[in-house]
Parts: structure tokens; sequence; C-alpha cells
């Protein structure tokens, strides 16, 4: 079934999708689920919810809205707000005793719960963020952990990152992480926690197990997302610089666009000289949102205590592909992928110094080499693998980015 | 009500139609009487008490409404200003006085009395009247914290001879007065019954270049003096543009963002000469003088005299100079910034201003000031700027201590750029790049490069939303460079005037350490009190003074003067922060709240501040 955006036939699509799946989960248990309004948790909801599943979902207001306005916003967005009777919420903050909920409320909400999906987290990259994102990754997790004794859960699910196997790894294996070289404080921060929570649910006999997507993007058969970085970034800021220049051709006959050999070609074509520089070739590894919903549902259902399954992409995309895809796409050349380190004496135009500086925390991803295991992944999932990222994909995702204005508009 | 009424209603009495601020001239009947009826703040005054019958048309009124010949001038420096036209009022005072007379109106003819009879044998007839025309239009200050009040005289007088013998007369008849230089006072200071003493005659300038001093008779505006001093080569520490320099000592002592570098109150002259209660002279140099250098921390409701002449000093300035501002992302980091520089007397001018401070100085109109607030805060993540006027040894600093800013080109592109910004898509992007690490687009080599591409600057995009009959002449004036120099627009101050272009406002102005939890806690407490009485308010200005010792913190609370109803709240308001200051000062030993300079603007800031 097609799917067409804000359609009527929305939320028959978005069940229909993941039936199949759902049918696999036999005794539908009552989960609690953290992050419900991030990407990944939320699409985790719709799922579970869609499924049979009643959900006790944990969080907290923020300048948006409660945290039922939030999550009531979502289901819309889900077109599936008839299942709304099957949540609970609680507003909670990790960091206190008890989850800083009345004692009678926590033990309403520990005899309720039986699997907790943690998916609550920070993704930041940042070090200057260095105390937040390890006050929510990683302070947290005693307060959660300790509820999920005190609940006797039958099964503790944790979502984590790919990345936390290290910078320096080529093999990484679907196991706990020993590294202590990472690209940044959010594969730090989540290495950190998966071994926490290994440590704490053995001690404490939790059956638990941990989920690591790669870099995860929007639905690989609609185009529909809730976030827009990582895959999107690079896409966002070449039509946002493009723009800049296109406007000065056509306002001030591209007077400061000339000085930088910036010029509309024969064929319409925005000539944009970009060189992109990467430290070496490599490869993005990237994986639809559906295919993550489908493959989680999948190990939740049947995951072995202390499971580790990595949600990854067999068919990595280089960033060449993606820069042809976006030729095509937005009708612009001069987009150039070096690799190796720029001479310092390379006189770069202001859009690529832009660029560069966009760039920066992603790059590391765009040319990666590691290769990820997915044995047990495969096991739990029957070999099911995520799409090869055509421009097919490429084209649904960036019309639907472009359509809700990089998330501007998606509320 | 009709527009030309309600714009006479709205007009903000700061006097900026009395000074040539934008070069295109004053009104010439104002310059030629001097009375303030007869600039265009005195005729919406005098429109507007006529429209509401709270005066008839009178001997003065004919004249007042028959010198303005419709040139246009003040519509080019009120919209500038308020984005007001006060074209259409002088016309509209001069249909109602020739309907009056058409319909056989008697004009009022207000005979003198003996009183004004002997002040004319002092000043000259034509710089004394009881004519309502004239009186009504020194009836109130540019503040509603006051009630307005009638005054029987209003008298010019052009020497300190005339102002002694003007004195003595008063004194013999018991007549109140009240010395007036361009009414903008806050306070009621400036308004009374009896006898106002309009200073506007006196407007001599004496430079003594060898001693770094000029002489200034009590009618000399800021702004005009400031234009003389930097004719020859010099810079004086300026207030308001149109505040007068001897009255501005007077009331509260100069201070600006240059006060980091040049001082506050009696840092700014090196004497003054004085006209006392009994009509003799007095020189703060004489031995024997009232001690004016003093200062006790209590509400003086008496001036020390007529403030006939001051002696300001004058500073030097390089050719190197230049504007920039620092953008940050809390007031602590900003405080930290300001004391830091101050401390290693870094920079000549400094000072921290909120995003509405800066949105509303840029915007040309009220509605992109809204808009610009908006992207300051949400798309640049600016909610708080220091400026800095600096040589380029103080400028390098500031880039060697890590701070990324926007230099004088960025801010042109910025400021001329400003309709571009509102829709600029790609600040998303920039505001990704600041969430890593803050603000560090502004340190790409070829950010000026981009920015001006992105927002294609120029004086005719920034004149687009002015309305079309007067773009042609902001298109001209966005032209000169001046108009978009940091340090020109900090020495003249002529953007401060549009803080008050959305609604008036009161500010509440005070002096204390630059202790970031004590600044943090009163600024909370200040938009608390606003808040209970819903009155808009927001952050002003923190400049450092005498080495980072202490500060100057203005908080604003804003209202609307055409509104009894506000106008009971913001006294509620302002009498509550002034409260609250007094508590402050007393539990602190370190505050001092502003209004307590009032008649004490002559104190050493030493005794101000650490007595």
């Amino acid at each position: 079934m097609f799917c067409t955006r804000d359609s009527a036939e929305k939320r028959t699509c978005f069940i229909h999708r993941f039936k199949p799946v759902i049918l696999s989960v036999k005794n539908k248990p009552t989960i609690t689920l953290t992050g419900a309004t991030g990407f990944l948790g939320s699409h985790l909801m719709a799922s579970l919810l869609s499924g049979g599943h009643r959900i006790i979902v944990l969080g907290r207001s923020n300048k948006n809205g409660t945290l039922q306005e939030r999550v009531s916003r979502l289901l819309k967005w889900f077109g599936i707000e008839e299942f709304a009777g099957q949540l609970k919420f609680m507003e909670i903050d990790f960091l206190k005793p008890l989850l800083g909920i009345p004692e009678a409320d926590y033990k309403v909400l520990c005899a309720d719960t039986e699997q907790i999906i943690h998916c609550a987290s920070d993704t930041s990259f940042t070090e200057r963020k260095r105390d937040i994102v390890f006050k929510s990754n990683v302070n947290s997790l005693e307060g959660i952990l300790e509820f999920a004794v005190n609940a006797n859960v039958k099964f503790f699910h944790y979502i984590s990152t790919a990345y936390v196997a290290g910078a320096n790894v080529i093999l990484c294996k679907e196991c706990l992480s020993s590294s202590a070289d990472f690209l940044n404080v959010y594969e730090e921060s989540k290495a950190l926690a998966e071994n926490i929570i290994a440590a704490f649910c053995q001690k404490n006999s939790i059956p638990f197990s941990i989920i690591r997507p790669s870099v995860v993007y929007g639905d690989s058969r609609t185009g529909r997302s809730l976030r827009f970085n990582a895959l999107y970034f690079p896409i966002q800021s070449v039509k946002y610089i493009s723009e800049i220049y296109l406007n000065d051709i056509k306002n001030n006959d591209g007077k400061k666009s000339k000085q930088f050999g910036i010029f509309i070609d024969e064929e319409g074509y925005l000539f944009l000289p970009l060189r992109i520089y990467l430290p070496e070739e490599g490869a993005l590894n990237i994986i639809p949102v559906d295919y993550f919903v489908n493959a989680t549902i999948m190990i939740i259902a049947n995951a072995s205590p202390g499971g580790i399954y990595h949600l990854t992409n067999n068919s990595y995309t280089k960033l060449e592909a993606i820069a042809v895809y976006n030729e095509h796409f937005m009708k612009i050349r001069g987009v150039e992928i070096i690799y190796g380190k720029s001479a310092d004496n390379v006189l770069r135009n202001p859009a690529e110094e832009l660029f560069d500086r966009f760039m920066t925390p992603y790059r590391p991803y765009l040319s990666d080499n590691r290769i990820f295991d997915r044995a047990n992944t495969d096991l739990l999932t029957g070999n099911m693998n995520p799409p090869e990222f055509s421009y097919k994909i490429f084209e649904k995702c960036m019309e639907y980015a472009i359509r809700v204005n990089w998330g501007e508009s998606i509320f | 009500m009709d527009e030309e009424l309600k714009t006479a209603k709205n007009c903000r009495h700061y006097a900026m139609c009395k000074i040539d601020f934008l070069g295109s001239g004053v009104c010439d009947s104002g310059l030629e009487k001097h009375f303030v009826s007869f600039y265009p703040q005195g005729r919406m005054i005098l429109y507007e008490a006529l429209a509401e019958n709270k005066v008839t048309v009178t001997e003065k009124c004919l004249e007042i409404a028959d010198s303005c010949n419709l040139c246009g001038k003040c519509d080019y420096q009120c919209y500038f200003l308020n984005e007001m036209r006060p074209t259409k009022v002088m016309e509209a005072l001069k249909n109602h006085v020739e309907t009056f007379i058409k319909n056989g109106g008697k004009i009022k003819s207000t005979g003198d009395d003996i009183i004004l009879t002997e002040i004319k044998r002092i000043v000259g007839v034509d710089w004394a009247t009881n004519d309502e025309a004239i009186t009504i239009t020194y009836s109130h200050d540019l503040s509603a914290i006051s009630d307005p009040k009638m005054p029987d005289y209003v008298v010019m007088p052009n020497t300190k001879e005339e102002i002694a013998s003007l004195v003595k007369l008063f004194n013999k008849n018991k007549i109140t007065y009240t010395i007036r230089g361009n009414g903008q006072n806050l306070l009621g200071f400036a308004v009374n019954e009896g006898a106002i003493i309009d200073l506007n005659r006196m407007k001599t300038i004496e430079f003594d270049e060898k001693n770094w001093l000029v002489k200034v008779g009590p009618g000399v505006a800021a702004f005009d003096l400031q234009k003389q001093a930097q004719k020859r080569g010099f810079r004086i520490n300026a207030a308001e543009p149109a505040a007068l320099v001897c009255a501005n000592i007077m009331c509260s002592g100069i201070m600006s963002t240059f006060s980091t570098t040049y001082g506050i109150n009696a840092d700014n002259f090196i004497d003054a000469e004085f006209v006392d209660k009994n009509g003799s002279f007095f020189s703060l140099n004489d031995i024997s003088s009232p001690n004016l250098y003093s200062y006790k921390n209590l509400q003086h409701k008496n001036s020390p005299g007529i403030c006939v002449s001051a002696n300001i000093r004058l500073h030097p300035f390089t050719d190197d100079e230049s504007g920039i501002l620092v953008p940050f992302q809390t007031l602590d980091s900003a405080l930290a910034f300001i004391k830091n520089c101050s401390i290693r007397h870094i920079g000549l001018a400094l000072g921290i201003v909120g995003a509405e401070y800066i949105s509303t100085f840029l915007s040309p109109t009220k509605k992109s000031a809204s808009e610009i607030k908006n992207v300051f805060i949400n798309k640049l993540g600016i909610p708080y700027l220091v400026v800095v006027i600096g040589d380029k040894f103080a400028i390098r600093s500031i880039g060697e201590m890590g701070f990324p800013f926007f230099d004088q080109r960025l801010f042109r592109a910025l400021y001329l750029g400003l309709p571009s910004l509102k829709s600029a898509k790609w600040l998303d992007l920039i505001k990704e790049l600041s969430d890593d690490e803050p603000y560090s687009y502004l340190r790409i080599k070829s950010f000026a490069d981009l920015l001006e591409t992105a927002l294609s600057p120029s004086p005719d995009l920034y004149s687009q939303e002015i309305d079309p009959d007067l773009k042609p002449f902001f298109e001209k004036l966005f032209s000169r460079d001046e108009m978009t120099d940091l340090v020109w627009l900090n020495m003249y101050r002529i953007m401060s005037t549009r803080l008050g272009r959305k609604k008036p406002f009161l500010p509440v102005l005070i002096y204390l350490p630059i202790d970031n939890g004590l600044i943090e806690e009163l600024n909370d407490k200040f938009r608390l009190i606003a808040e209970k009485y819903q009155i808009d308010n927001d952050f002003g200005f923190i400049t450092p003074i005498d080495n980072g010792k202490r500060c100057i913190f203005e908080y604003d609370y804003f209202y609307d003067y055409n509104d009894p109803d506000e106008i009971r709240r913001i006294r509620q308001a302002g009498t509550e922060a002034n409260t609250l200051v007094d508590e402050y000062s007393v539990k602190t030993g370190t505050v001092k709240g502003h209004p307590y300079v009032l008649y004490q603007g002559f104190c050493r800031k030493e005794n101000l501040l650490y007595s």
C-alpha cells in the first residue's frame, strides 16, 4: 500500500506495515518506555501500540508542552490517536529517589511494568555538553535500573548505538565495548551506559538486551521522519547555502557569486564549488526507521538474555553516491569529495568554509570503515536486512524533509 | 479619535526635534523663537490641548501655527525614532486655528501682569510670556510619573546676570521657579506652577583646547556639543543627545557606555558656575562654595542653584577606533566578560545590551523590531550582546581572549540586511553550529562575505518597510557611513530614543558591584514586579565603571501614557522597584538607587559609589 502524506490512509498504512511483525509478539506485555517523544522511541511506541501493547510512558514536560500533550501530538502524526487508551503517562525525574513521584504511584508503576525499553538519550556530540550528556545518558541509569529491580521486570531493553565500539576498531562485535577511544561524548556515554546496565542486570538477575542501531533516517517507504540531523544535515546545509547564492544571482546579478565562481550553467544547474574533505575513504552506515522498528520489535519479542544486537546496514552508502543523488535532486553541481587533509594553503570559498563547519561533528561517520558483526541480529530477525539507500529513498526522504521545513512545521 | 490627535497624544516629548541628529535640519521657527512651543514637540502638545479644549486659540497660538511652514523635517526625525508623522499634526493645528478664526472665534489675549512686565524688563519682551499656548507646552515632562502642572510664566534668559535678576525678582515676589532644559527629567522636577526658566537660549560653547576643556552654556545639548568637539578632534562623554549638558550633570550626572573609561558625575567636568538661591554667583572651584562634590543617599528635593556653565572635559580619540558586538548566551557570561575587560582596561566604551535594546535600536519599524528580537534570541541564540568601542589593540585583545564577535563590517551587514535576516532559513544551520561552540560561525574567515551575500545589505533594502514617500530620504541617510558606524552611534546615541517607540519607558537605574548573583537576583525581581502589575518590561543595559568595581544597571518598564490604568500600574511598579532598591541598598551597603542622585549629579563618583 502506498502511503501518502497526511492522508486518511496514513493510519491504516502504518498498522499494515507493522502488522506481520506485531503478530510475532505473543504475550503483549505492558511495556514501560522512556524516550517516547524522541525519534526512535516514538516510532517504537507507535508500533507497540498498534500491536496491542499497553505502554507506560515515562518522561517530562518541556517548553513544548506536558508529556501527554507531546505524545498526543505524536499519535496524531502517526495517525493512531485511537490507541491513546493503551497509554499511561508518568512525569518522572530519573535523578530523584523513586523517580521523583509519590511512593504510592511508584508502587503502582512497579506493579504494572512487565518490561522496560530504555530509549531516552541525549544525542549531542558536543564536548561542551559533556556534563549534560553524561547526566542524561549515564547518571540517570541509577534511577531506571533501581526501578527495574523494584518492578521485577521480565526484560530490560536498552537502545544504544552501533558506535560504542570505539574509534579505532575495524570489526565491531555484538559484545560489550572496552574501548577508551571514542569519536565524541555521545559514543563514550553510551558505551559506559551499556557496561553499567549489563553489570547491574547480571548482578540482579534481570534479563536484558542491548539494541545498537547505526545512523537512522526516515521511513524508507514514505520518507516521513521526525528528526532531520545526521543524513539530512549535509543536504539541508547544501540547500540553504545554494539558496543564498541563487538569491544573489536572481536579485543582485550574481555579484558575490561571480567572485567565487558560482553560477547557473547551461542546463540550469547551480554550479557551486564545494570541496568536501574526508579523512579517508569510507562510507556511511544508515538504516531507515521502519527497519529499526521492525527489527527491534522482533528482538524484543525473542531476545536472549544479555543479547546485543547490531541494527546496521551491510550495504554501505558512500558520500559520493549521496552527492550524485543530491546533484540530481537539487540541480546543484560542483560538489567534490576529496580524501585526505586539505592543504593549509588551499583557499576556500565562503560556502566551503561554512559547509566544513557544519560537517565537522558528522565527518567521521561519512567516511567510516567500521564493519558491524550482525550474527545475533540476523539470527533473531531471520536475516532481515535494511534496504540499500537508493535514489528513490533519498528523494522521498528529502522531499518530506523540505515539505515539513526540516522539522520546523511537522506539528 | 482622529489620527492627528492620536499622533499628538503619542509625542514622546524627547526633544529630539530640537537637535539636527539626522543632518536634515531643524524646524526653522524653533531655532528662531526658542520656546519649545515653536518646535514640533510643542505644536503636538498644543494641538492636543486645543483639540481637547484644555486651552483656546491665543495670540501666541496664531504665531505658533503660522510659523510652521510644513517643511516635513519633523517627519524625517520623528519617523526615524518613533515611526510617527508629526507634519499632519502641524497641518491640523493650522486648520484648527484657521477654522476657529473663520467661525468668528475670539482670539484670547493675555495681558502682562506686573510680574511679567518686570520679567520682560530683565530678559526682553520676546523672551517671557504667560500666554497659555506657550505655558501649556511646559506643563509636563516626558514621563507620566508626575502630574502635569501649568506654569504661570515661561522665561528664556540669555545670560547668567539675567538669571540672577530673575531669581531675585521671584524671591522678592514669592514666586516659585523651576529650571528647565529640554524637559527630560522623569520625575516631575522640570514642571511646576509659578515660573519656568527655559535655558535654551544660552548655547555658548567655548573651547580651551590647551587645557582639554570646553565651557558650555546651560542651553547646549549633548549632540551639538559632541559635534563641535568631534570637529576639533575631541570627544566628550555624552548622555542622551537632546539632553542639555549642564542640566544632565545637575540632575543625574552624565553616564554612557564611555563611562567605563571617562567616568561619571564629577569625572566629567573641571568646574561649573551657579546662580544660587539668592541670585548670587559661585563656582565649584571657589574655596567658599557649597560642597557639591559630596553625596548623601537621600532624595533631595531642592536644587543647589542654577548651573549657568560647566567646564567639560575633552577626551582624545585615535583613528583606529572601531566598534564590535560580542554575543553571549547568558547574562552571567556577559557580566564576566565586561568585568574582565574593565579590570584590564580593554576598550573605551563597554555595555551589555539585551535583545530588546539591540533589536529596537537597529530596526526601522516597531514590527521589524519585534521580529528581529525573535531572530536574535531564537535563531542566532543571542539574548545578550556586549558593545565594545576600542582601538585596534583593544579589539585584537578581545579576539585573543577567545571571544568571537561581530566586527564593524558584520555589524553593517546585519544592520542594513535586517529585512533579509527575518526570513533567512540558513540561520537554522547557524543555530546548529552554535550548539557545538557558541557563535563559532563568526570564526569562519569569509563569514562577512557570506553574510553580505545572504542578506544583500543596502540602504535600499533597509528602507523597504519605511513609508514610501520617506523612503528616498532614508535611503540617502543610511548611505552615510556614520549611520552604521558603531563608534559614531555610541558617541551620539541617536538610536536610544527608539527604545520608547513601542511604548514610553521608565528606566529603573542602579549602581552596584558587578556581582553576577546580585545582578541576576535584582533582574529577576524587577521582572516579577513588572509582571505583578502587568507592565511590559525588559533588561536594559549594564555598563561597568571605575575599573570594574561597580556598574550601572538599567531595567526598563514600558507603559502607555494615554492609558490611565497603565499609568496607575507603572506608578505602583516604579514605587515598588525603588523600595526594592532601598532594601538592597541597606542589605548590601553597595547598591545605590539612581533617584537619589537627582540634584547631586555634581558629586564625586567615589562619594556616590563608596560612601
